[in-house]
């Protein structure tokens, strides 16, 4: 036996190809690292967008920051620690100069917020524990050493005092209290007057092209419309008055600040939204801190052209959005796939419609777009225009891009999903249990109501968690047919009739795009744009990984019961 | 008992049988299913057709329908011309009186012109743009007429009043010779106005240039301002002239057909070229001589009846602009008498005798031409673009409906090259608006097309050996447990919002790149070479330490060797830039090891930091996943039974999975790679956030491009409903859907078949 076994050792095992296997094993590698990488990087970007962090104060060296040449201390959040940007020689050795990008905040003052710090320059680096960050409804962050709470030239409250922090935070929050019901005020009751008054002006102008209205003076409708146009105007003074009135107690208060270059400046405390010792945070703290600015991000209005603030109305149009496609898209879809699998007889012409939904599901986005544009924006909304709302003609209602146009595109481009889906779902009910329905007595529609589908709602959820997935990230076809940078108000909103499905919406995908491409200070506006797109991912990625386990089961009973 | 059966059966038989309530749902929702499932096909397929007919327009040739006759009083009519709403023309005779006709009621008003009794008409030029009308008279001066129409509104109709105002009369080259020809031309400040006069011997030409001072109150008086005697710079007799609409021009055409070309400009009147269009004819004498709209090229017409158009542009090797042939157009049978240009377009309305011919510059194509039951004294087209009017010898004028939408348009615009004013050669170009009115919109696919493949070319250069080498490894080497992981993730990253993909391209990936390019490299290089040697060195080495890593788990340890071979190119890329890449200045003659100048400076070419390179990469992103998913399901599916077989006949792993499963599942292969290319085809937020999204014809790894995709995304949301560019950029998304569908159905056609060969295995 000794010898044999000797003699097997010695052949080289060495099989061919092992070397090809590694290499393919490498692309492997690669795109593993790829996603993985893509997905931490959006997920570190995206937290630290959040993550408060020390402000540190730069003692350099006289003139050396290009943009403030006057200041010998510049205090700030470091944003980036890059190589600069010189042209490399052959001679030059390996460690080249380094600056840092400081986000020195107070826009008004310098602006800017960013500013480049040569690291040589660099001769002390100091971490005060007295900085504080003020966060404004204007010109983003200011950062600066608070002085004192000031009511007009009256001193109330020095910094250095130990009721300096209470006193503003009862500030703060009445002001913050007052800053709702202004946002109250405008948003809705102005918003409920002025929807009133414009019906009224329709219903004027209707009157006037139909003659169906009696428009002599003395006519009781006009006399009618008259009068409660005039109680509006009325109202709406009232409600003005009122907000003017808010707005002039919000600066009732001043907190007076001393930025780092020794200049002292006032702002209003009705302008600051929130303030932080960043340099005092622990862990804990900044941890808090964390939560409850991704908390605000969520809910809160955007500022400053989108540049600050939170995107509750892209989330909002988001999910409205993706809602309405979802309830066209189910129906429609899961009927076509009913009508595939059991209904239509297995020939030539069900091949082919497997293969032209199959393929439809590879048209790209933007020929939906196209298609969403010219059929429904132009041809359906703007005859819907030319049968209801002449009156309001030339300004287009339904012809123009909207959120239920936007559905309707997207509930198109899904189908295809929903529908395979579903066929996969339906075919995982095994022939027995349809064959036992129909022995039982069952209709045919019986037995697929009773039987077949909740066998195969999973399949149909998948589906439906994929369309949605789709329609969430999906941006090319939703540019053409309704999105806007900015929408003022929301889709669905407290003004009748509640469901404005003419109106144009924000959304997350857009949002992106538009932030990081059009936006007039792209480099303010990172953090906003990594925090959306970490929303976004999220979101999508969340629906997928669903959908992916429900497939899974499905397709663990689709084996067990063939 | 009978009776008891019966009521038995009686039960049995409601029991049995089905109630109507069943069958009636049972039959409404089966219609309603059928109708629903149908519903929704059609509606797939309705996409298709609907931007079908939305580009259908686009290839219709101009429908012309006469609307009516009116007739004028006889008389023998000089000019026409019409207002800009096409709703009054006028006529002026030969006794100078203007003749205004309202189109609608029929009605002529007639406004003399008031010349003093001394002088006769013996020659004019109208030109519509400005409508002003230049007389000449026989004793050698002359006089501008500007008809001006008035509009008022009564109950919301516009009424047009016209009115006529004659300047005083000026004197112009030799006094008391009778002019012979005249032209005009007026850019806002500058006027020039050249006459032909007979002299008794041979013909004068004069060219006067007028100022008229633009004071805050308005246009103050008209001065002449220098005059100049060109006779002697040319030779020849001069029969015809032109003014350059921009009033910097004048062009003579000779008798032999030889056209000079003076340039006029604040100072001197220079001659710039003489040139002889119709050269190569037996005749080569000049018929008519008129700008195009836009003043850039003229039209002109041979004895014979050729046309050919003369363009401005400045000559390959050449300084100022001068003109050439840039195209010609079918003859004309009979010899050309008269010529109206366009006011909106680059078209133009020829007629003879009784042929009518409208013709449009850009694409050299004839839009409309019909044989008239009438001889034609004098044609019109209106400012708008949507009426003809037609005099003929008998004083009748005959208007004619044209709808002509997309003059511009055609199989040759959209797809071979065109020869665009000022531009010295024919071209493929995108560019569809520009600044001003008489801008020539350019709308060649070709630039998209190319952009599109170009796109496509470098994502899938990236894709297709990352996807196919994981796809094979996953399927056939993977340890079964990883890969249950493995597959979701990579799944995973097909649901990325290309919105995010290309955001982090642009933002965070292309300036990380710009400056990395050679640390880029060398990771492709040295990656794929460090994965080999790796192999090689682990099956030398002994069973034991090779046991360690069970079969299946490579990966693992090339994780690791990838994170070294990171780190390496990281240290190395600034050494290999030095050494290999480094190039001197020219600007300064300094030494720069900076691989974009290297590019720039060695090839000639431009580096762009948002290029194909970026494009690819980042679009590699969406194309992996998807042909890594199919290709992995066909390589999976392939049965068992075959790769056992080759493995229990002693061939290793690595030759069973090329061998047999590669060749079995190759249809499924090639599918995945249909499937990706088509997904990489159609995106269009990573490459229009990536790139520049400038249209290029080249395939330069470091420039961008405009896709079909984006160029819809960028230009869509501008264009007017209907109009040209809007039906064009259906043009676009049709060939796209077209294209994918294309590609789609080949990929699901292959992957059918291959399904159904698996079964019979």
């Amino acid at each position: 036996m000794e010898p044999k076994r000797k003699k097997i050792s010695s052949i080289r095992s060495t099989p061919a190809g092992e070397v090809f296997i590694w290499l393919n094993a490498m692309g492997l590698a690669v795109g593993l690292i790829m996603i993985s990488g893509i997905l931490l990087l959006v997920v570190y970007q995206g937290i630290i967008s959040f993550w408060p962090k020390d402000v540190l104060e730069l003692h350099v060296e006289p003139s050396s920051v290009g943009s403030l040449p006057n200041s010998r201390v510049v205090s700030g959040e470091i944003a980036k620690k890059q190589n600069k940007k010189v042209r490399r020689t052959p001679s030059q050795g390996d460690d080249p100069d380094i600056e840092w990008q400081l986000f020195v905040g107070n826009k008004d003052v310098f602006g800017f917020s960013f500013v480049y710090v040569d690291y040589n320059s660099i001769t002390k680096v100091a971490k005060p524990a007295d900085i504080i960050v003020l966060e404004r409804q204007e010109y983003g962050r200011a950062i600066g050493y608070a002085i004192a709470l000031n009511k007009g030239n009256v001193r109330v409250v020095e910094a250095g005092a130990r009721e300096f922090d209470q006193t503003l935070n009862d500030k703060l929050r009445q002001t913050e209290e007052r800053r709702r019901e202004i946002n109250r005020i405008e948003r809705v009751e102005i918003g409920r007057v002025n929807a009133a008054m414009e019906s009224i002006r329709l219903k004027l102008k209707r009157a006037a092209s139909d003659g169906k209205l009696d428009l002599s003076e003395e006519s009781g409708d006009i006399q009618i419309l008259r009068e409660t146009s005039a109680e509006l105007t009325v109202e709406y003074g009232v409600l003005e008055q009122r907000a003017r009135e808010l707005r002039a107690q919000q600066d009732e208060f001043q907190l007076r600040y001393r930025l780092s270059s020794g200049e002292e400046r006032d702002i209003s405390v009705g302008e600051i939204i929130d303030y932080t010792y960043p340099n005092r945070l622990g862990p804990l703290q900044k941890i808090g801190l964390l939560f409850q600015r991704s908390y605000r991000f969520a809910v809160e209005y955007p500022r400053e052209a989108n540049t600050e603030g939170g995107i509750y109305p892209a989330i909002f149009g988001t999910f409205v959005m993706t809602l309405i496609m979802s309830l066209i898209v189910t129906p429609f879809g899961v009927m076509a796939a009913i009508y595939l699998s059991e209904y239509a007889k297995n020939g030539l012409f069900v091949r082919l419609v497997r293969i032209a939904v199959n393929n439809l599901a590879g048209v790209p986005s933007i020929v939906f777009g196209v298609f969403g544009l010219g059929f429904f924006v132009y041809f359906v909304g703007g005859n819907i225009d030319q049968i209801f709302f002449s009156d309001r003609l030339p300004t287009p209602t339904f012809g123009t891009g909207g959120v239920l146009w936007a559905s309707l595109t997207l509930a198109l481009l899904t189908v295809p999903v929903v529908v395979v889906a579903t066929e996969e779902g339906l075919a995982a009910v095994s022939r027995g249990m349809r064959e036992a329905g129909l022995a039982c007595g069952a209709s045919k529609w019986q037995c697929i109501q009773r039987i077949v589908l909740p066998a195969a709602a999973p399949g149909i959820l998948t589906g439906i968690i994929l369309a949605v997935a789709r329609g969430a990230g999906e941006v090319a076809p939703l540019m053409l047919v309704g999105v806007v940078k900015s929408a003022p108000t929301l889709p669905i909103n407290a003004t009748f009739p509640y469901l404005h499905f003419e109106q144009k919406f924000m959304h997350l995908g857009f949002h992106i795009y538009d932030l990081g491409f059009q936006s007039p200070d792209s480099e303010a506006a990172k953090p906003v744009v990594f925090a959306t797109t970490f929303l976004l991912i999220m979101l999508v990625i969340g629906l997928n990984l669903i959908a992916i386990y429900l497939r899974e089961k499905l397709r663990g009973k689709l084996e067990a019961t063939h | 008992m009978p009776i008891q059966q019966k009521n038995i059966s009686v039960k049995l038989d409601a029991r049995f049988s089905v109630s109507t309530t069943v069958k009636v749902i049972d039959y409404v929702m089966e219609r309603f299913i059928k109708i629903g499932g149908i519903g929704v096909i059609a509606a797939v397929s309705g996409i298709f057709v609907f931007i079908f007919l939305e580009i259908l327009p686009l290839f219709q040739w101009p429908e012309v329908k006469e609307i009516g006759v009116v007739s004028m009083p006889q008389r023998e009519y000089l000019e026409m011309g019409v207002d800009q709403w096409g709703k009054k023309p006028f006529f002026l005779d030969t006794e100078s009186n203007f003749h205004f006709l309202t189109l609608d009621t029929g009605q002529i008003t007639t406004i003399p012109a008031q010349l003093p009794d001394s002088v006769r008409v013996t020659a004019y030029d109208y030109s519509q743009e400005g409508g002003t009308l230049v007389c000449g008279f026989d004793d050698g001066r002359f006089c501008l007429f500007n008809v001006e129409y008035s509009e008022r509104f009564i109950d919301g109709v516009r009424e047009l009043e016209p009115s006529i105002k004659r300047s005083e009369i000026y004197r112009i080259g030799r006094t008391g010779h009778p002019i012979e020809s005249i032209t005009y031309a007026d850019s806002g400040d500058q006027k020039i106005i050249a006459v032909v006069q007979d002299t008794g011997a041979r013909a004068t030409v004069s060219l006067v240039r007028l100022m008229q001072e633009q004071t805050l109150l308005g246009s103050g008086a008209v001065t002449i301002d220098e005059e100049y005697d060109l006779t002697n710079q040319f030779e020849g007799t001069p029969v015809l002239l032109l003014a350059g609409t921009q009033a910097d021009a004048l062009l003579i055409a000779t008798d032999e057909g030889r056209i000079s070309y003076f340039n006029i400009d604040d100072e001197d009147c220079e001659l710039m070229q003489v040139f002889q269009p119709f050269a190569d004819l037996a005749d080569p004498a000049i018929n008519t001589l008129d700008y195009l709209f836009g003043g850039v090229s003229i039209v002109i017409t041979a004895a014979t009846g050729e046309n050919r158009v003369f363009s401005l542009f400045i000559p390959a090797n050449g300084t100022s602009r001068l003109f050439g042939h840039t195209k010609s157009f079918p003859n004309f049978t009979e010899p050309v008498t008269n010529y109206s240009p366009s006011l909106r377009n680059k078209a133009f309305l020829l007629s003879s005798d009784r042929t009518l011919s409208l013709r449009f510059a850009t694409n050299s194509s004839i839009r409309w031409e019909a044989q008239l039951d009438y001889n034609i004294r004098d044609t019109v087209i209106s400012s708008k673009y949507d009426r003809l009017m037609v005099l003929s010898d008998d004083s009748n004028l005959h208007v004619y409906n044209l709808h002509d939408p997309h003059p511009t348009s055609g199989i040759s615009a959209f797809f071979s090259r065109q020869w665009f004013e000022g531009s010295p050669f024919p071209k493929f170009e995108w560019q569809s608006t520009g600044a001003s009115d008489d801008y020539e919109p350019k709308l060649s696919m070709i630039p998209l097309i190319i952009g599109t493949l170009k796109g496509t070319f470098y994502a899938m250069l990236f894709a297709t050996p990352l996807a196919l080498s994981a796809a094979l490894y996953t399927s056939q080497f993977l340890d079964r447990r990883i890969r249950t992981i493995v597959k979701p993730t990579m799944e995973t990253m097909a649901s990325l919002p290309s919105v995010v993909l290309g955001f982090l391209g642009a933002l965070w990936l292309a300036p990380l790149i710009e400056t990395r390019l050679v640390f880029i490299f060398l990771l492709i290089v040295l990656l794929p070479v460090g994965a080999i040697l790796t192999g090689y060195c682990w099956s030398r080495l002994p069973m034991k330490i090779q046991r360690g890593v069970p079969a299946g788990n490579e990966f693992l340890v090339m994780l690791g060797i990838f994170v070294i071979g990171f780190v390496a190119c990281w240290y190395l890329a600034p050494t290999v830039e030095r050494r290999f890449f480094s190039v001197v200045d020219p600007v300064n003659g300094q030494v720069v090891s900076d691989f974009r100048e290297w590019w720039r400076l060695t090839t000639n070419t431009p580096f762009e930091q948002r290029n194909s390179l970026i494009v690819g990469f980042v679009m590699g992103f969406a194309v992996i996943p998807i042909v890594f998913s199919i290709a992995e399901e066909s390589l999976s599916n392939v049965p068992t039974a075959l790769s056992s077989g080759a493995l229990a006949l002693g061939a290793s792993r690595w030759q069973t999975a090329v061998r047999i499963v590669i060749p079995t599942a190759s249809a499924g292969i090639f599918s995945a790679l249909m499937m990706g290319l088509g997904r990489a085809v159609g995106e269009t937020m990573i490459v229009l956030m990536v790139t520049g999204n400038t249209p290029v014809l080249d395939f330069n790894m470091f420039t961008g491009m405009r896709t079909l995709s984006a160029n819809i995304a960028v230009e869509l949301p501008e264009a007017p409903h209907g109009g040209t560019l809007y039906r064009t950029l259906f043009l676009g998304a049709l060939i796209l859907f077209i294209f994918t569908f294309f590609i789609n159905t080949l990929a699901v056609t292959l992957r059918e078949h291959l399904r159904s060969r698996f079964k019979t295995v």
